[in-house]
């Protein structure tokens, strides 16, 4: 925590004092008209208590000390072993006003004054509480000595939340230790609950530390569990415990040992205590080093408003633009000082970019933790056992595209879980385990991230597709797509082919919920299914960074960018190999054909052609295609800036971006480009 | 789809394309820009493929003359782009109208439907926002948002279809 | 990394369990009450839960109750915070299904020390 922190909690402190202390006034005039009514005294006991607390917390010691008084008398009224009187009230106002003075003006507040106070409480309460200050309990530090540490949990300590292993590695922290499983009490297979831990275990530990801090490795468990805790004299031989039942040890069992350790302020002493140890000589346990690596990973994460990244990311955006505009400017310069001047900005510039692009992406594991749930509800819903596994959860992806995944994700789980996974007599017909498998997946490809949900039930029903789709008319009465494409169709408007509309989905209204999001985030959907076997649904994402590398080429006389992480190469185009290439649609790159688009020819560029183009091969999905073009200029910083709505129909860019100049240059959208350039391929191979 | 007419005055920027005066509301208005070089959008609509730089922003220019079917003169010294702000299909959009000269900003009264003439009106009620009155003339706040809208009929097809229907385009519901 | 819920209806205890803990490299959700912090735990799938006893609308008792309830969190770690040096209302809170506790008031490395031993780094 900075200084800054420290100060902003503080004030959080202050402010939330303020309100309770003006909560707690109203409280007590309400009270003195209604002296029993118990809402009010729990009311006003409840804000002394968070005073007294919060206070002790933020360093408030006079005020945490003097509430508590306040605070021990409420709680009698409050168990109804005094009546809140006038005289009650009237005091306690009276010490809510002091407690604000010791909030706000302490070194103004004297004592005597709260003396007085506190007298005439106790006379009203007559009887003064006591509250010993925590005793500092130093377990004694010294020599290292050998232990024998032997452990059982309590029953349903497991499912409370107790963590054995952590045990141990807290064991292994205090020195060397030799651990032993003890198997003996595991019951056999079908008597066994798995939330249960049937394990015991013998440590043999050789540590400086003392009994006490070896207690408090089992501080929450003491009062319940078997321990025994036994200081050896001499290392143990090969005839240690190995799978032999929990010997007696001379120390009674911890139930009894238990009181040796109160009173319970000191456990919180004996936490409190080991970083201002000083005087052991051995490295002293856990806490002095998590002390301070606490301290050292103070730096640690910060929350920011989500408008104030987006707000740096475009500043970060103009920054390149006008850095790639100076130099523009200073390229024709002869001033040797500016360029070395224009071309450290370049560099902190390409740095700060590299830092901000790594804030706006985020781990899909977020998204894929929320999906348990709804695995788990489904599961429930349906009557179908169903397993989610993830896979790629630390594909990062930028934090806007994840927040509109979500959706889609979840209507494609829905649509497994509900048509794709059977019943579970379906799947033991059908010979599958009982329980059904979504499987999602993420991972980055080139320029794209592929995200895709995969279940192991009965695939999707090529006929029943078939026909529906020559019903809505999407397809003509006994056309052959390939399968690929008539399974794009589920994602039309109102297709759904269920039988019923059950509560989750069948409505049709889901899937074509899917595709129009995947639209709107420029990205292409693949279904692959397998009869009996299950399907798989793909999203191919492009991968939005504000700020990417690109390709700056000219056609004609516009200029675009390709995204530079979906080139493969660039190739001359001689004349012959244009000509020859007329009216084709491959090209001949080293043996390969390769289908290639003339953007001269998409882009409708009046301009005739230069006599050396260049083919800039890209790649999406797998699949390629050669883009030519008149010339390739360069490398580009690219910002991107998204279209405007009025542009969504338009097809074969992705975006645009502000040039060194100032003009604006589109985007190409890679895998659009390339689905087209295999259409071609589709066709060509059809006709041949 | 009643054609409405302003019940109290409206702000609004005078323009003129081809000659015929029309205006946007004045609350629309982000800025009025001098002509910049603009890039053209392979595959858009025609009246709305170009694009432009406004102060980082990618912003599109839409040029209404092809929505109304008019002649496309050349741009002059006096043509601007006014930049406005508007919700399409319920999303809050940016958009450039280009315009022959723009007037000024000024005050469009009440006036009520009945008032106003048949003749001269070359477009289907439902892309009318408001007329309005200033001095004696009747001047045309496009609705722009339907206009634009993705989901826009093609006026100029229309237009041409209901000069062959009738002589006389009725405003009032037609 | 680890998420900790962290439920207390006093502000600047939630603040600087929050600072703390994300210093110490866990990620934190706040919740003001019981029946927030329940909403909260059954929303997102926590590592673990860190809450007040006494709290308005539902108190600290009745949410660890609850969230025992939850298969989802048969196991997951709770810590509850307490004042009292009465050994009856830890033994109350434990009954109900608590891991461990932290006594107010709390130095910000007890809290750090008290999470990484019931949940680990």
């Amino acid at each position: 925590m900075t200084s800054s922190d420290i100060g902003d909690t503080n004030d959080t402190f202050r402010q939330e004092s303020q309100e309770l202390l003006e909560e707690l006034e109203r409280v007590l005039l309400d009270l003195e008209h209604r002296p029993t009514d118990g809402d009010l005294i729990d009311c006003a006991f409840r804000a002394l208590h968070t005073l007294k607390g919060s206070g002790a917390m933020f360093g408030f010691d006079r005020l945490a000390a003097f509430t508590h008084h306040v605070e021990t008398a409420f709680d009698r009224v409050r168990k109804g072993e005094i009546k809140a009187t006038a005289d009650l009230i009237e005091l306690t106002l009276a010490a809510k006003d002091r407690m604000r003075l010791l909030i706000e003006a302490p070194d103004e507040v004297d004592e005597a004054s709260g003396e007085q106070v506190l007298a005439r409480l106790q006379d009203v309460v007559a009887g003064a509480s006591t509250d010993a200050a925590p005793a500092d309990v130093a377990p004694a530090e010294g020599r290292p000595a050998t232990w024998r540490v032997c452990f059982r949990l309590p029953v349903g300590a497991m499912s409370s939340g107790s963590n054995p292993l952590l045990m141990i590695e807290e064991l292994h922290d205090l020195g060397e230790a030799t651990v032993v499983a003890q198997t003996d009490s595991i019951p056999p297979l079908d008597e066994l609950d798995p939330g249960e831990c049937y394990v015991g275990w013998d440590v043999q530990l050789r540590t400086t530390a003392s009994r006490e801090t070896i207690e408090q490795v089992f501080l929450f468990l003491l009062d319940d569990m078997e321990l025994s805790i036994e200081r050896l004299e001499a290392p143990a031989d090969a005839g240690y415990a190995e799978g032999g039942p929990l010997e007696e040890s001379d120390d009674v069992p911890v139930v009894a040992e238990a009181p040796s350790v109160q009173p319970p302020p000191a456990e919180a002493a004996a936490l409190q205590d080991e970083p201002a140890q000083k005087s052991s000589a051995a490295p002293s346990p856990e806490q002095t080093p998590r002390a301070a690596s606490a301290g050292a990973k103070s730096g640690g994460s910060v929350r920011v408003p989500a408008e104030r990244l987006d707000e740096m990311m475009d500043r970060v955006g103009e920054l390149v633009i006008a850095q790639s505009r100076l130099k523009q400017l200073t390229k024709a310069s002869e001033e040797s000082q500016i360029k070395s001047v224009v071309e450290e900005i370049e560099r902190l510039a390409g740095e700060l970019q590299d830092i901000t692009m790594g804030v706006r992406m985020v781990a899909i594991g977020t998204l894929f933790g929320r999906f348990r749930r709804l695995v788990h509800d489904i599961s429930n819903d349906l009557g179908k056992e169903i397993e989610l596994v993830t896979e790629g959860e630390e594909t990062e992806l930028d934090k806007t595209m994840i927040e509109r995944l979500a959706d889609p994700l979840v209507h494609l789980i829905r649509n497994s879980s509900d048509h794709g996974l059977e019943t579970p007599t379906g799947r033991a017909e059908a010979g599958k385990p009982a329980k059904g498998r979504i499987t999602l997946t993420a991972r980055h490809a080139g320029a794209e991230v592929l995200i895709s949900v995969r279940d192991d039930g009965r695939g999707l029903d090529r006929e029943r597709i078939q026909a529906r789709a020559e019903d809505n008319g999407l397809i003509a009465p006994g056309a052959k797509p390939a399968d690929q494409d008539l399974f794009k169709l589920i994602f039309e408007p109102g297709f759904s082919t269920a039988k019923e509309v059950t509560n989750l989905s069948g409505r049709g209204v889901g899937m074509d919920v899917v595709k129009r999001t995947i639209d709107e985030l420029r990205g292409a959907i693949d279904v692959r299914s397998q009869t009996g076997e299950g399907s798989e649904v793909t999203l191919r994402l492009p991968l939005t960074l504000a700020i990417i590398d690109g390709l700056l080429v000219r056609v004609g006389r516009s200029r675009y960018v390709i995204p530079l992480s979906a080139v493969e190469e660039c190739v001359e185009l001689t004349p012959e190999a244009d000509v020859r290439s007329t009216g084709r649609s491959f090209l001949n790159i080293r043996d390969e054909l390769v289908p290639f688009i003339r953007l001269r020819e998409l882009f409708r560029s009046q301009v005739g052609s230069d006599p050396f183009q260049k083919v800039v091969i890209v790649s999406a999905g797998g699949a390629r295609v050669g883009l030519v073009v008149d010339q390739v200029l360069g490398d580009h910083q690219t910002v991107i800036k998204s279209l405007s709505k009025l542009h969504s129909d338009v097809k074969s860019f992705s975006g645009a971006t502000i040039l060194g100049d100032g003009t604006v240059a589109l985007i190409l959208d890679v895998p659009q480009l390339v689905e087209d350039g295999q259409a071609h391929d589709d066709r060509f191979k059809a006709a041949s | 789809m009643q054609t409405n007419m302003l019940d109290e005055p409206l702000e609004v920027l005078t323009l003129a394309l081809q000659g015929e005066i029309f205006a946007l509301e004045a609350q629309q208005v982000r800025e009025i820009l001098d002509l910049v070089p603009v890039t053209e959008v392979p595959g858009a609509q025609p009246f709305v493929d170009k694009i432009i730089n406004v102060r980082g922003k990618v912003v599109p220019v839409a040029d209404l003359r092809l929505k109304f079917g008019m002649e496309q003169a050349e741009d002059t010294v006096d043509t601007r782009i006014v930049v406005i702000e508007l919700d399409i299909d319920r999303m809050s959009a940016i958009v450039g109208i280009r315009a022959d000269k723009v007037y000024e900003v000024t005050e469009l009264a009440p006036s009520s439907l009945a008032a106003v003439p048949r003749v001269g009106m070359r477009w289907r009620p439902e892309y009318i926002r408001f007329i309005g009155k200033r001095d004696d003339d009747f001047i045309v706040v496009p609705d722009i948002a339907r206009i634009l809208s993705p989901n826009a009929i093609d006026l100029v097809a229309e237009q041409a279809s209901l000069d062959r229907k009738s002589a006389s385009v009725a405003l009032a519901g037609g | 990394m680890k998420t900790v819920l962290s439920v207390d209806d006093s502000a600047s205890v939630r603040q600087m369990v929050q600072l703390t803990l994300q210093g110490a490299g866990y990620q934190v959700i706040q919740a003001n009450d019981g029946a927030d912090g329940l909403a909260k735990a059954k929303s997102t799938q926590v590592d673990m839960v860190v809450t007040d006893l006494n709290m308005p609308v539902m108190n600290g008792l009745s949410l660890i109750q609850a969230l025992r309830k939850l298969p989802d969190y048969r196991g997951v770690p709770i810590i509850f915070l307490t004042t009292e040096s009465d050994a009856g209302v830890k033994q109350q809170a434990k009954a109900a299904g608590a891991t461990g506790w932290i006594t107010k008031p709390f130095q910000k490395d007890q809290l750090v020390a008290v999470v990484k031993k019931v949940l680990g780094s």
